[in-house]
């Protein structure tokens, strides 16, 4: 119980980090393909009818927001998430809450289509008791990155097709450039280390653990049995990792900071000077920016391959 | 003779509570490469040992030891059961002191530091607050203690609940406020151990005083032990202890209370056995639940704080019921 308290939270404090940051992709021209009425299968294997074209939509999920907006739906968002701000004209909408969403709020702005990630706690059920036609949408995979958008864009109406196409060109951009490496160098990424004796990582079945395979390296906590595991310092200075990411924000320890922490010189990342940082608001969210994300990544692991 | 006999008992306990504690780890690393990661072999196995886990064992056996002597100081000087080593107000003023800190954006060793200041800080001003009268008396020492524990914790809640506003590392803060020993640099633990020894030095000085005391305030007066004098160098002794402890591992609850306790039970409340035997038997078990707080769920860890209680409370209930037996 309380592993899925801390994983909760650390989730959380991934999706804090992200604030911030402009979205790149272009809007793609919302040629309608799609039909209503249209009878969609969403991320909790619902069956979700959707009678009409939505003219007002709310988001809760910063990555789904992202999403719309580059569907070309931005203007019929109504409603977003308090984490929601990508792009920046998303931050402009009313917001309906966060961790804890505000159901008045959201009834209040009487959406005809809710997009929510997944909520364990009856947030869901309850926005459904409020006659509200609720998407599950929840993203954690780059694989899922493709389905969302041409979920989103059958849902609302625009040409998610093409959108999952030019996202999907990006992401294999990357991988054809990263298939054929001979070392996969093994890679440390740092959530959270508050506790300096156990800090969070990034294991199987996150998004992150999608890039680091993409970008040709090999994740340190690849075998863990959690999605964002817990390492103990003795564990990390066994597996030795090569390169050492800090999705650093404001708050965030330093390179510096990690390369003078105790007993970490054996380190190779440390001896050869390869801890390096990135941008929180790129890779923590499995958005349209997932090209853009798994590029940034490998040029961290691979940099002789963008030379 | 019989003095010894315990003492030597207690030692060896702490040495294979301290042996158990650096042959466990979350590496499985067997016992021959720790006796040669001791003896300074240079792989990643004797960094591990050597920079990892045998300063957090000391430090575990330093806080427990410390937290155990302060706390069978001030249950002598106050004659009264339940104190422990925060009860006049060094938690407070070292979390007050250490939140702070974290606030402004200190980390280590920043943050040890100013933990120990705001310890001795409180201590001072329960010391003048008690001495308001002209003398210290140790029902006053008591008061203050707990009005200031009562006004920083309302402070510390304020600095929490606004932690959005200061921008505040929450989760640094209540890793702190759990208490744990974790990572502990060798540095830390040099200048902790020279504090440590410096208090218990004293504490063994005083202790045929808190003897006296065992039967009064004024019969103390009697016995040719000033009251005033002892009252200040008692609190002096368990500033400097329970200031090094916090400063290591944030607030660890318990183990400063049931220890000494217990051991009144078990061996008399001679204070020149009682003192010494506290610091082996509070750091034998600090180092016990520092490793059953590693290994209960592992790979995770619980907080250390929460193991102390977690044994630490039932413990105590059982005494308080048996000594209940024991007067009707």
């Amino acid at each position: 119980m309380r592993s899925r308290v801390v994983v909760f939270l650390a989730v959380l404090l991934l999706t804090l980090a992200s604030c911030g940051g402009a979205v790149t992709i272009s809007p793609s021209p919302s040629v309608t393909a799609s039909s209503f009425p249209a009878t969609l299968s969403d991320f909790q294997n619902r069956s979700v009818t959707v009678p009409a074209r939505p003219e007002r939509l709310v988001s809760i999920g910063p990555s789904i927001t992202a999403f719309l907006f580059a569907l070309g739906a931005g203007p019929r968002v109504v409603g977003v998430d308090d984490f929601s701000d990508e792009p920046a004209e998303a931050a402009t909408r009313e917001h309906v809450g966060g961790i804890k969403v505000n159901f008045e709020k959201v009834v209040a702005l009487k959406p005809d289509l809710v997009f929510s990630v997944k909520f364990s706690d009856g947030t869901i059920e309850k926005l459904q008791a409020a006659s509200l036609n609720v998407l599950v949408v929840d993203p954690q995979s780059v694989s899922d990155v493709a389905k969302t958008a041409t979920l989103l864009g059958k849902a609302v109406g625009a040409d998610g097709e093409a959108l999952a196409r030019s996202i999907q060109q990006r992401v294999d951009a990357v991988k054809a450039k990263t298939a054929n490496v001979t070392n996969r160098p093994r890679v440390y990424h740092e959530i959270d280390a508050s506790d300096p004796a156990k800090i969070f990582t990034v294991g199987p079945g996150s998004y992150i653990n999608d890039l680091i395979d993409i970008a040709g390296g090999t994740n340190i906590a690849a075998r863990a049995a959690s999605a964002y595991p817990q390492l103990s310092a003795e564990e990390i200075l066994k597996t030795d990792p090569e390169i050492i990411v800090l999705a650093a924000d404001a708050y965030s320890p330093k390179p510096t900071d990690v390369a003078a922490r105790q007993g970490w010189s054996i380190i190779a990342a440390v001896k050869n000077n390869r801890i390096v940082t990135i941008d929180p608001n790129l890779i923590n969210r499995p958005g349209p920016r997932v090209g853009e994300a798994a590029e940034a990544y490998a040029k961290l692991v691979h940099p002789e391959l963008f030379r | 003779m019989r003095t010894i006999g315990i003492l030597t008992v207690l030692a060896v306990a702490l040495v294979v509570s301290a042996a158990a504690g650096i042959l466990v780890g979350a590496v499985a690393i067997g016992p021959s490469d720790v006796v040669a990661a001791l003896f300074g072999s240079n792989d990643v196995n004797g960094t591990i040992i050597r920079e990892l886990r045998l300063p957090r064992v000391l430090g575990a056996a330093l806080v427990g030891g410390s937290l155990a002597t302060a706390g069978a100081l001030l249950q002598g000087l106050l004659r009264n059961p339940l104190a422990d080593p925060f009860v006049t107000g060094t938690s407070a003023g070292a979390t007050l002191a250490a939140v702070g800190a974290i606030a402004l954006g200190a980390s280590a060793p920043i943050v040890p530091l100013a933990a120990f200041a705001g310890a001795l800080v409180a201590v001072t001003i329960v010391w003048r607050l008690a001495r308001l009268g002209g003398s210290t008396t140790v029902l006053t020492v008591l008061l203050a203690g707990v009005v200031l524990t009562s006004f920083v914790g309302a402070v510390v809640t304020f600095i929490l609940v606004s932690s959005d506003r200061l921008a505040l590392r929450l989760r640094a803060v209540l890793g702190w406020l759990q208490g744990g020993v974790s990572v502990i640099s060798w540095e830390e633990l040099a200048v902790a151990a020279v504090i440590v020894a410096a208090g218990f030095g004293f504490a063994l000085f005083l202790a045929h005083r808190l003897d006296a005391y065992a039967f009064g305030e004024e019969t103390a007066a009697t016995l040719g032990v000033d009251p005033d004098r002892t009252t200040t160098a008692v609190l002096a002794a368990t500033a400097l202890l329970s200031g090094a402890a916090v400063a290591l591992a944030g607030l660890v609850g318990f183990v400063g209370l049931v220890v000494p306790h217990a051991l009144r039970f078990a061996i008399g409340a001679t204070h020149r056995r009682l003192i010494p035997a506290s610091f082996f038997a509070g750091a034998a078990a600090l180092v016990l639940a520092d490793l059953g707080a590693r290994v209960l769920v592992s790979p995770a860890e619980v907080p250390v704080g929460a193991i102390t209680g977690l044994v630490g409370a039932p413990f105590f209930l059982a005494l308080l019921v048996r000594s209940r037996r024991v007067v009707v």
